[in-house]
């Protein structure tokens, strides 16, 4: 007979493994490709602002229509947290299945057999530059297959310097030329309008002085190409305009997060990709917004080049290849998706997308100004080093340290030598 | 687990014999644990597990992806050379010694004038409560964020007193005044512990004081310190190990970056940098442990220095 403890401890017992087997048999693997009665669903992410994650949802509804096979879940988030979601999903072995992906971080996952090697299922690239698809490739394999073009320009509010008198910048300009004008517009803005932001806190404008200066980044081996003396040069550029009408203070452009100080009307001018057009036009209201060439000193080499602004990867634990491929496929080549996306991703990196795209006002503008330099451009950069988006984050970092005024030149430069040494040392 | 000892005796006295006693201590112990086992499992497969492997990471070079490479002490030592962690521990410290202390106060100063016979008494307990519910939330942070902001309802409402510091989220010097703020006004939690000690308290003690002409701050200092020293001591142990956990509304505050100008990187917030967007989560275990092992000491101390003021009802002190 059983008494009430024997009868407890039975019960205890057939709870806990009860919960135990069913937590256990939840792994049973779905089927692989999917039918439109009975749909796969895949997961997609990107990273952007409000503007982005709306065309996205159009593309992704007409790739839907076109698939009914295929079900698409989308979610998005801003830049900075994005990594950090992405590197807790890669060590729990749960990327999504097909994601937006910077060329910043394409060797930290790729070469640690994160992502899947694209070559290995179909995606059409013949519409693609052949100079472009090796920024997405390492050691022979296809990691990303970039969604279009980008390029650095300075942007300008020309309503804003008309208000106040100042003529137009036609983007001929050496550094000194462009702090000049920096600092008038911070004379007339008056405190409500500030000439832009800092521009040697972003790396890849530092990048694009490099090349100005016939100096490579990076070395082949994966090491520093520059020299302390160059990088204090650099941060030399602004050190007299930083506390000034010239630069907004980093008090008020925190403040601004997750808007930029321009997409807030706060500065006149900003020095970044020209694919920030359409979350620029949107976070701001402005009417009109043109791109010029960014300063140099030798005005036969601006240093620029075309970078894959975004590239489409997919997680190499994906169980759907097939759909992933497809959807990559569509968000790269289609036609449609570029009538949707515009430039707001840059210039699609596709012949096929782009000659399916009709651009006009602003996004004419981005594509017009692409053309304008093309004589200026060169190679596109190969996938930068690994760790690279911690370089990048913390030269952005010590740079805002060096505009609250708690590191000097020379602190900020040994600070991020110091960062840059240790993570080349840990990944060597 | 307090009730099976009676339960034994109770089974020992009906049945005298020695092997059936321990036959149903025995008994009753595997029920116990049979009870105890999810609990016991989640617990070890989901703390103590993560612990240990956390102890071995710590001793390794690991990023998330390759096999972690051991390297022995290297870690602990970059880390006493890396000036972002020492400015974490900065922080950290200033956020512990300033925000615990203003809490606690806090909790007891409210918790004394809850205490008494009043109409509507349930009504403001609830509401002084209600801020360490939701007090840890995203959204409060968010809300903390947009209060403190350039022209938000904070630097107005001190530009109308002529105090004009513009918003304290974007300036160095004042975000750590706001982190402090936000949390003591989560004092609830404390409070309502606060609140059944001071129920404790026999009233004729205070009476028997009032007779002997003992005013206020007398009566403070002399009953209400001495008899409530157990619960003062429990708060403040607890909240102590709180505050240096302190993570998700820096996270938010911060944009996850600890800024500006690093005022906000807690230690919590630096770890997480580390382990997550610098991939260096041998270096964040590091953290993680010294971590544990900085709040065991100052446990211990607390402990030790408990013995001078802490009274408990019953001593013979």
């Amino acid at each position: 007979m059983i008494d009430r403890r024997k009868f407890l401890t039975t019960v205890a017992l057939g709870t806990a493994s009860a919960a135990f087997l069913s937590a256990c048999g939840q792994s049973s693997s779905p089927a692989q490709t999917g039918s439109a009665d009975n749909p796969v669903t895949i997961t997609y992410t990107w990273w952007g602002n409000d503007d982005r994650a709306e065309r996205t949802r159009k593309a992704i509804a007409l790739f839907e229509s076109k698939n009914p096979d295929i079900k698409v879940n989308g979610n998005f988030s801003d830049f900075a947290g994005y990594w950090q979601k992405r590197a807790t999903e890669a060590a729990g072995g749960g990327l999504p299945d097909v994601m937006q992906w910077d060329l910043s971080y394409l060797r930290d996952y790729g070469q640690r057999n994160q992502l899947l090697d694209l070559g290995t299922v179909k995606v059409n690239t013949d519409a693609f530059e052949k100079s472009l698809l090796p920024s997405g490739q390492i050691r022979g394999k296809t990691y990303g297959i970039p969604t279009s073009t980008n390029a650095f320009a300075v942007y300008y509010d020309p309503a804003k310097l008309a208000a106040l008198g100042i003529a137009e910048p036609d983007g001929s300009w050496n550094y000194k030329e462009f702090n000049a004008f920096l600092t008038e517009v911070g004379q007339k803005g008056n405190g409500t309008l500030f000439g832009g932001t800092d521009y040697t806190g972003i790396w890849w404008n530092f990048n694009i002085w490099l090349r100005q200066n016939n100096i490579q980044a990076f070395t082949d081996e994966g090491k520093l190409g520059f020299s302390k003396d160059d990088l204090k040069k650099w941060w030399n550029l602004t050190a007299d305009l930083r506390g000034t009408g010239a630069i907004v203070g980093e008090d008020k452009a925190t403040q601004l997060l997750p808007k930029s100080p321009f997409g807030s009307n706060v500065t006149a001018t900003e020095v970044t990709w020209d694919n920030f057009m359409a979350g620029y036009l949107a976070d701001s209201g402005a009417k009109e917004l043109k791109l010029v060439p960014v300063p140099s000193d030798d005005p036969d080499n601006l240093g620029l080049f075309l970078k894959p602004s975004m590239l489409m990867v997919a997680s190499a634990k994906t169980k759907y290849k097939d759909a992933a491929a497809r959807f990559i496929d569509f968000m790269v080549n289609d036609p449609e998706v570029g009538q949707i996306f515009k430039t707001s991703r840059g210039v699609p990196a596709s012949k096929t997308q782009r000659d399916g795209t009709t651009f006009e006002g602003t996004d004419k503008l981005v594509v017009d100004y692409e053309k304008s330099i093309e004589k200026y451009l060169k190679d596109a950069p190969e996938p930068p080093i690994v760790g690279f988006g911690t370089l990048e984050s913390t030269f952005k970092r010590v740079t805002q340290d060096l505009n609250y005024g708690k590191l000097t030149v020379d602190g900020a430069v040994d600070v991020w030598f110091k960062e840059a040494e240790d993570l080349i040392k840990q990944n060597a | 687990m307090t009730q099976s000892p009676t339960l034994s005796r109770r089974a020992a006295s009906s049945a005298p014999s020695q092997p059936r006693k321990s036959r149903r201590r025995g008994a009753d112990a595997r029920a116990g644990y049979t009870f105890l086992l999810p609990w016991l499992l989640g617990f070890i497969a989901l703390t103590v597990g993560p612990m240990i492997s956390s102890l071995y990471l710590s001793f390794t070079n690991y990023n998330l992806f390759d096999a972690p490479k051991w390297i022995g002490f290297d870690n602990y030592v970059s880390l006493f050379q890396d000036e972002r962690f020492l400015q974490s521990v900065g922080v950290t410290m200033q956020y512990v010694v300033f925000g615990t202390p203003l809490k606690l106060a806090a909790a007891l100063a409210i918790a004394m004038l809850l205490n008494s016979k009043r109409k509507g008494q349930g009504f403001y307990r609830s509401a002084f409560y209600a801020p360490s519910l939701i007090g840890a939330s995203v959204s409060i942070a968010i809300v903390w964020k947009a209060m403190f902001g350039d022209s938000g309802p904070v630097d107005q409402g001190l530009s109308f007193f002529g105090i004009n510091l513009g918003g304290w989220v974007g300036n160095p010097n004042m975000t750590m005044g706001m982190m402090i703020l936000l949390t003591v006004w989560q004092f609830g939690a404390p409070m309502v512990i606060f609140l059944a000690g001071l129920k404790q308290i026999p009233a004729d003690l205070y009476e028997a004081a009032s007779m002997d002409g003992a005013g206020p701050v007398r009566k403070f200092m002399n009953i209400t310190w001495p008899m409530l020293s157990p619960v003062i001591f429990f708060n403040l142990l607890m909240e102590t190990i709180h505050a240096f956990q302190i993570f998700a509304s820096a996270y938010i505050i911060s944009n996850g970056e600890g800024g500006p100008a690093g005022s906000t990187l807690f230690y919590t917030l630096y770890l997480y940098l580390r382990g997550f967007s610098d991939f260096r989560m041998g270096y964040a275990s590091a953290m993680a442990w010294l971590l544990v092992i900085v709040v065991g000491i100052i446990t211990l101390i607390f402990f030790k220095t408990s013995k001078s003021w802490v009274h408990y009802s019953g001593d013979a002190k």
